[in-house]
């Protein structure tokens, strides 16, 4: 009875997971599917092929999506180790980071109508930086939050060694911090590069509509009703993250490990 | 040394996390109480009292409440109950990567997948039709843009479940429940006892702080209201956006009241968690 359970349980999840990952990869190489057809009447791979054509739009928002997700997460990584570590040694630590929270768990899009004025008159809106800049509004709070764990009394005292026996502080950060944190560094930076690269709501209302990342290219080939090439889209938008969570979760196993 | 690194912390910490918050919600504030923007000569309460008055927008937060609460209730019973029940086929295996692969779904393709499975011209509609249980698209049920936001719920189930099923999973190891099962039991427990009296107090204390923090998402969520939900009832965000990005000037004000609004509500249930040091960083 428990295995008949298990099993079908096993096959529950791996539809759950597999199913959406099949129709959108089927949709993406599919140029007509019309009502009440199960399967698309043509399969193309033109679509793919086409990725490779220099100019394509879509690869287009690839690149810009990739650019923009690597620099949000390079900086908010790099910059929330480093504020972390002034915040968790900080009395007021706790009022600290309740700071720290709230743009992170505002809806991005209505912090994003908010400040588009200021976006505006700093003469970013519409621009790649613009939406770095708003990126990292609610990445770095992120970054800070996920550290603050870190710096504990054990990191302290490594450092007070080190110091101890002659160490400068870029000595103790270089031989003893970041190789104790490059896992954590590394899990971060994965973290914050999917924030950029899920974000929406306030990449179009910063971005302007001009600033074409993937998710708002999905959101318009879905207003075309386009549905095959925002499949395609779709698709791409999985990819890293699928790659990401698998290497993530390799990391995470070592760590705990 | 150590002076100016912390200098440019808090400086970094300012700039990132404190101004847009200060400068975000002054403006939006500035603006509802009609001081600053287009079309406001000066401090009046008028659209305050407007927006009170605006059955949609009370509607709207209950709205966007209700969704939150009923996608996190049968998310977070349905996860416990199959992590109590399976937590051994997540310790590896298959599965145990496979189970992670709806994370990698961000909001948009969630909503783009949903859309595509369960609309009158989606999937499962099809198979109705091959079925013989169906005779047209139009007998196929309204399961996405409709009233009751059965898309947006099933949605945000979609994306939800995998992350409390390994929640929960993680905490029936790290808080060693099953060897909590084991002495109940040998104390003469019924497993629904444990259950009840054990299992699921433990898991929904322990993932109070994640449930709250959930629900907050869900309630100002936007890429899937937006793709699933409809215009009446509408939720918080997307009503928001509306007024504060359409050509109606004079629906811009309101929608800074709502952002406020919305703001107050999130506040207020960060200082619940943080009164109760229930989160993670306050230990």
């Amino acid at each position: 009875m428990q295995t008949k359970s298990s099993f079908l349980f096993r096959l529950f999840i791996a539809s759950l997971c597999i199913i959406p990952v099949l129709i959108l990869s089927a949709l993406s190489f599919s140029k007509n599917w019309s009502f009440p057809s199960l399967l698309a009447e043509e399969f193309s791979t033109a679509a793919w092929v086409d990725l490779f054509t220099p100019g394509n739009s879509i690869s287009v928002s690839l690149v810009t999506s990739l650019i923009i997700a690597l620099l949000v997460g390079a900086a908010s990584t790099t910059m929330g180790f480093f504020v972390s570590k002034t915040i968790a040694y900080n009395r007021y630590r706790r009022s600290l980071l309740l700071m720290a929270y709230l743009p992170f768990v505002l809806s991005p899009v209505i912090l994003a109508v908010c400040l588009k004025y200021y976006f505006i008159k700093m003469n970013v809106a519409g621009t790649v930086w613009g939406v770095i800049i708003a990126q990292l509004v609610i990445a770095l709070p992120y970054s800070i939050i996920f550290f603050t764990g870190f710096w504990n009394q054990r990191i302290k005292e490594y450092e007070a060694v080190v110091s101890t026996l002659g160490g400068k502080p870029g000595y103790a950060l270089r031989k003893v911090i970041i190789p104790l944190s490059k896992s954590l560094l590394l899990i971060c930076f994965f973290q914050c590069f999917l924030i950029s690269w899920f974000e929406y709501g306030l990449t179009s209302v910063i971005g302007y509509g001009k600033v074409q990342t993937l998710t708002v290219k999905v959101y318009q080939f879905l207003t075309e009703a386009n549905i095959f090439y925002a499949a395609l889209s779709c698709c791409l938008l999985i990819l890293p993250p699928v790659l990401l969570l698998w290497m993530n979760k390799r990391i995470i196993l070592r760590y705990l490990n | 040394m150590k002076n100016k690194s912390s200098i440019l912390s808090y400086f970094l910490l300012f700039i990132f996390a404190v101004l847009p918050l200060i400068a975000g919600l002054g403006y939006a504030l500035l603006y509802s109480f009609g001081i600053v923007g287009a079309l406001n000569t000066g401090f009046t309460l008028q659209h305050w009292k407007a927006a009170f008055a605006d059955k949609a927008i009370i509607t709207s937060f209950l709205y966007s409440g209700t969704i939150a609460g009923a996608a996190l209730l049968l998310s977070v019973s349905l996860a416990m109950a199959a992590a109590l029940r399976y937590y051994h086929l997540f310790k590896k295996g298959f599965i145990s990567y496979l189970i992670y692969l709806p994370l990698a779904f961000p909001a948009m393709v969630g909503a783009f997948f949903i859309f595509q499975f369960l609309s009158k011209g989606g999937l499962l509609s099809r198979i109705f039709y091959q079925a013989g249980i169906t005779s047209s698209m139009q007998q196929f049920p309204d399961w996405v843009n409709d009233k009751y936001g059965i898309g947006m719920v099933v949605t945000h189930l979609f994306l939800s479940f995998p992350f409390f099923l390994l929640l929960f999973v993680s905490l029936i190891e790290t808080q060693r429940l099953k060897d909590f099962f084991q002495l109940s039991a040998s104390l003469g427990a019924s497993k629904k006892q444990t259950t009840f009296r054990i299992a699921i107090p433990v898991l929904l204390q322990k993932s109070f702080p994640n449930i709250i923090l959930y629900f907050i998402f869900i309630f100002g969520a936007y890429e899937i209201p937006v793709l699933l939900g409809r215009s009446n009832p509408e939720v918080v965000s997307v009503m928001a956006v509306r007024k504060l990005q359409k050509f109606n000037l004079q629906d811009i004000p309101q929608g800074y009241v709502i952002a406020i609004v919305y703001t107050l509500f999130v506040l207020v249930f960060i200082l619940i968690l943080l009164k109760q040091k229930k989160l993670a960083y306050a230990n």
